[in-house]
């Protein structure tokens, strides 16, 4: 480049000949401040991801520490005690784990059939136009802020549930509307991420398994499935980890109270697991008492904290398995 | 060893596969299997179709519908009230009840014009000409049909009760009925249909609780009937009531009857407030503050329509320019035009005197409605403060204006003297300085303080539009004081309008306002952070274990629900971080009001944190997909790194990390949790002014809404789903249109 003093000589206008020998500073790059600064601010962005992870562990597990160091408090209760009434001293977080464990297994067997059949009808069966409707129509879907959805929970599928069920059993916020609509949220994430792992299943497997006679059916269900089950799983995982975490739908739609049970004296299946009784999850626990008037170091606010931490590892560890199954299971062909 | 080769034979399948027909059969039945298969799959596609359909039918079926709604004023009425007295007080007016005064009054003068029912018109046709209105002039089958556009409807009211205490008026009102389409034209009105009076004289056996069938009629022999009456209500109806009168003395009526003509207002005054007459004439139908008045006094009205008056518009029969006119000659020539030229320059430029009845009277309310329907928000701002002005107390009217003025130029509830004396002192008022009050304003006032709607039930809109009738049916007898009408919860002053906590009043304009600043905060940080950190994981970063760790870290991150961040903001930026979120460090808190941490800022950063991960990954998607060759060939030129990064990969890979920066932006805008948690204020009515101030948003605000168990916040929740999605479909369609113009770019 003309005018760049960018080249490998330094004082003389002319080249060293092959002769001369040159001394080594001579051939190292010019130190430009310009690019340095660059480079670091670049590097302190790439940085910041990890002080956010770093800030949100520290947070978490300061305030659950204060909330675990309180002498009402005790880590055998939290874990087993199966009533949570932190006004009269009562802290056991299984109803809370136990509603958000029904919501998900709902949601679950919502979205994982419907899912990955949609799954394997974009990526097996769908002609381009079916292709360009639904594809539209799944980001749509997945576009639509929770909050609506609870709106559409609470308005439109607590009304059908009591209309099937009849209005005795079903009460006007339950746990099974919430965990359907949960589940219809998750639809187009689970076909999503489906849909790329079977569509990476190469073509050469399936016009094998053409050559060799098999029905489209028995091509998808025998042979892309399988080789593309990582990803599948994955996707499955992802999703269970997206239900755990969601919070507006249960929020609005779930009830506003903890289902606090005693084992032995309220039934099972009529109360325990009851979908059609309300029943608060843990994020929706957390965002109704911190929605309210919150002092700083009160016990609500130390309690919400734990949640908090144990949402943040139940999510983590499910988003930490399915990596794991992809990076260990996945089958590589080419 | 055997000279020939052994003949190959093929093992035995293990499987037992088939051969020959049930070859056939197994392929038939495995394809059987697939098509089973290929209808569940279809099934599973319609469950997401008919998802987000039922999610969009829910939301447009909340967001409109029909309302019943009761006001404290009738805006109708007030809109009446304020043009009627601008009309009375024009000095070239002259009013009265009495319309043969006004027939009197228009015969003498050929530059006089007026209106009454036609009635009068017919005792006066020698003196007076009646002017064709576009072309029509009233008769009976024009009339009738409706084609006449200033027909109604003239009407007796009276009470169930009345009706079977009081033998008279039961008798006189039995006697209208049989009788009225004998006499009415002589009188100089019009028959209504027998379709009609049979449904006024179904009202009369409903209200004495006789069970005839449809088309019998029991009519009662007014001989011997005595008691004591009183009638008193529209001039109109008068001459037909003192017909029928007559008739009934003629066959032998007894009773004591007082029949007063003093306008059909007074006759419900009388009626529904004073309680001193049993029935009231009317030439309009009853409005539903008259109808409230008489439920108070105990009075349950019913109405019995019993004739068709069609308004005559008369000159003088010495007028020999006019012999007709167009709806908006008659307009003019009875607001804006002084002088008959200014109509029509043919005229003569002579005033123009009008005649026309008084303040009381239906006929008034009548042709003020017809031929100028004009609504409440149309009105020109004056004559909204006049309004105000009549309807508010002097204490209360002299409050707001101390907040504001109504105009620069004139004071409405102080004198001028008051007000430079308050303005001078210790203690000046705010309206001292601030600007006037503009139009809007002002008709947030009136609805404030002087209409007051309350809305006291709704409807969802397939109901709406399908059971229209059996609603009107339901609104009639539970909420027979209300107003129905079809209302969209989304409208322009849904927009505009603040926070309020009666759903009748309440907008969304703080939370929009609130949502787009947050939403800027949120852009204005994670964008720099996000590309920076996306260029550093592609361009810049070796493959160590550090950088490793940070891509692992930011695909978790993503992971992450929205919450934890929203308690990581809370702990963070709310209270560590409070000094200067909360914008004491910088001076900017807001004077009387406790600085902490639950501001703009504070929720701008949180969100920030949340779509940080999305916006990189996006950008590393992106910055990926430059080809490699364009890298190369800057560094090929003598470029330094950055140099190549800034002017060939970026304006590349601009289009993938906009569009992605869009689509975390549209998820931003519609997060809720976070938001709360952070502290979005569960009611706040001012706008926010600047990053440090209070703040709720759309979606935080849906919540909020959706929350209350009335019906009408669901309405409201559904009105501002729909702004939130028309919000984010702009947003969306912004970013596939930019990615599918750069699509085709060739790189």
């Amino acid at each position: 480049m003309e005018g760049k003093d960018n080249s490998m000589a330094t004082q003389s206008s002319a080249p060293p000949l092959i002769t001369e020998t040159v001394s080594a500073d001579a051939l190292t790059k010019r130190p430009r401040i310009g690019e340095s600064i660059i480079q670091a601010f670049l590097f302190v962005c790439g940085i910041i991801s990890i002080f956010t992870t770093i800030g949100i562990v520290v947070v978490l597990a300061e305030e659950a520490i204060k909330f675990f160091a309180l002498p009402q408090v005790t880590l055998l209760e939290y874990f087993t005690g199966t009533k949570w009434q932190p006004a009269i001293g009562h802290f056991g977080v299984l109803p809370l784990v136990l509603a958000t464990v029904l919501i998900s297994g709902i949601a679950m067997v919502v979205a994982l059939p419907i899912g990955l059949l949609t799954a394997i009808y974009l990526s097996e069966y769908a002609t381009p136009r079916a292709r360009n409707i639904l594809k539209p129509i799944l980001e749509i879907l997945a576009g639509i802020p929770t909050v609506v959805y609870g709106y559409f929970a609470l308005q439109f599928m607590t009304p059908v549930l009591r209309t099937i069920f009849g209005v005795e059993t079903v009460q006007i916020f339950n746990v099974a509307s919430a965990g359907i609509v949960v589940g219809i949220l998750i639809i187009p994430l689970v076909t999503s991420l489906s849909e790329d792992a079977l569509s990476a299943v190469p073509r050469s497997l399936r016009e094998g398994a053409y050559a060799l006679g098999a029905t489209r059916w028995e091509t998808a269900r025998q042979i892309v499935l399988p080789a593309g089950l990582s990803g599948v799983t994955a996707a499955f995982v992802v999703a269970i980890s997206r239900a755990v975490g969601e919070t507006m739908i249960v929020a609005i739609a779930a009830g506003s109270g903890p289902r606090n049970f005693t084992l032995g004296q309220d039934s099972l299946f009529g109360f325990i697991l009851n979908p059609f009784v309300a029943g608060e999850t843990m994020t929706g626990h957390m965002v109704r008492i911190s929605g309210g008037d919150l002092s700083y170091n009160s016990v609500e606010y130390l309690s919400i904290f734990s949640i908090g931490l144990l949402l943040f590892a139940m999510t983590l560890v499910l988003n930490l398995i399915a990596r794991r199954i992809v990076t260990k299971y996945r089958e590589v062909y080419e | 060893m055997s000279e020939q080769p052994e003949t190959y034979i093929a093992p035995e399948p293990k499987f037992g596969y088939p051969s020959g027909p049930k070859l056939g059969a197994q392929i038939q039945a495995r394809h059987r299997r697939g098509q089973v298969w290929y209808v569940l799959l279809g099934a599973s596609l319609i469950v997401s179709i008919l998802a987000l359909i039922a999610l969009l039918y829910t939301i447009v079926n909340d967001a409109f519908g029909l309302v019943a709604v009761e006001y404290k004023n009738d805006p109708g009425r007030l809109v009446l009230d304020q043009q009627e007295k601008i009309m009375l007080s024009d000095p070239d007016t002259v009013s009265s009840e009495d319309d043969n005064e006004l027939a009197a009054g228009i015969a003498n003068d050929p530059y006089a014009v007026g209106f009454f029912g036609y009635a009068y018109y017919q005792n006066n046709s020698d003196n007076l000409t009646l002017l064709a209105v576009d072309g029509i002039t009233p008769d009976t089958a024009n009339v009738e049909d409706g084609s006449y556009p200033l027909a109604r409807p003239l009407f007796l009211y009276s009470d169930a009760d009345i009706l079977q205490k009081n033998q008279a008026a039961n008798v006189l009102i039995n006697y209208y009925l049989t009788h009225v389409n004998e006499e009415i034209s002589g009188v100089g009105y019009f028959p209504l249909s027998a379709g009609r009076i049979s449904q006024s004289q179904q009202t009369w056996k409903q209200a004495n609780e006789l069970d005839l069938p449809a088309g019998q009629w029991a009519s009662i022999n007014p001989e011997g009937v005595g008691g004591r009456l009183t009638i008193a209500g529209s001039s109109t109806v008068y001459p037909l009531t003192e017909r029928m009168l007559q008739r009934l003395q003629a066959d032998g009526f007894a009773g004591a009857v007082t029949d007063e003509s003093v306008g059909s207002s007074a006759g419900y005054r009388q009626f529904c407030v004073d309680g001193s007459s049993d029935i009231a004439a009317a030439s309009r139908p009853m409005n539903q503050n008259e109808f409230a008045a008489c439920r108070k006094i105990g009075r349950q009205p019913v109405e019995f329509a019993v004739g068709t008056d069609a308004l005559a518009i008369v000159v003088s029969a010495q007028n020999d320019f006019l012999t007709g006119v167009t709806a908006d000659e008659l307009r003019q020539i009875f607001t804006t035009a002084q002088k008959w030229s200014d109509v029509n320059p043919n005229w003569p430029d002579e005033t123009i005197k009008r005649y026309i009845p008084g303040a009381d009277s239906g006929t008034l309310d009548f042709f003020v409605e017809t031929v100028f329907p004009v609504a409440l928000e149309d009105l020109p701002q004056e004559a909204l403060t006049a309004i105000l002005a009549d309807n508010v107390s002097l204490g209360l009217g002299r409050r707001i204006e101390s907040e504001q003025r109504f105009a620069a130029d004139q004071l409405v509830f102080f004198t001028e003297a008051q007000w430079a004396e308050a303005c001078d002192g210790a203690e000046p008022y705010a309206g001292c300085t601030l600007p006037p009050r503009d139009k809007e304003n002002v008709l947030l006032l009136l609805e404030e303080n002087v209409t007051v709607p309350n809305i006291v039930a709704v409807w969802k809109l397939v109901p709406s539009l399908l059971n229209r009738t059996a609603i009107e049916q339901e609104a009639l007898e539970k909420y027979p004081a209300a107003n129905l009408q079809f209302s969209s919860w989304v409208n322009l002053d849904f927009i505009r309008s603040p926070q309020s906590s009666t759903p009748e009043l309440a907008g969304v304009r703080t939370a929009v306002l609130g949502s787009l600043w947050v939403v800027a905060i949120t852009a204005l940080v994670s964008f720099p952070l996000g590309v920076g950190a996306a260029i550093y994981l592609e361009e810049y970063a070796t493959d160590n274990r550090l950088n490793r760790l940070i891509q692992t870290n930011i695909s978790n991150l993503a992971g992450v629900p929205s919450i934890i961040y929203g308690m990581l903001g809370l702990a963070v930026f709310v209270r560590a971080l409070e000094v200067i979120t909360s914008g004491a460090a910088f001076g900017a808190v807001d004077v009387g009001t406790t600085a902490n941490g639950r501001t703009i800022l504070s929720a701008g950063f949180t969100l920030a944190l949340l779509i940080l991960p999305i916006i990189i990954i996006a950008g590393q998607e992106a910055l990926r997909a430059v080809p490699n060759s364009m890298r190369q060939g800057g560094m090929a030129l003598g470029a330094t790194k950055w140099q190549t990064i800034w002017s060939h990969v970026l304006p590349n890979a601009l289009p993938g990390i906009l569009t992605g920066t869009i689509l975390s932006i549209s998820r931003a805008l519609g997060e809720t949790a976070p938001l709360v948690v952070v502290g979005a204020s569960t009611f706040i009515t001012t706008d926010p002014n600047g990053p440090f101030s209070k703040f709720t948003t759309l979606p935080a605000q849906i919540y909020q809404w959706t929350s209350r168990p009335q019906p009408e916040f669901q309405n409201l929740a559904a009105a501002a789903i729909v702004v939130l999605l028309v919000l984010l479909l702009s947003l969306n369609a912004t970013a596939i249109l930019l990615r599918n113009r750069y699509a085709r770019r060739p790189s």
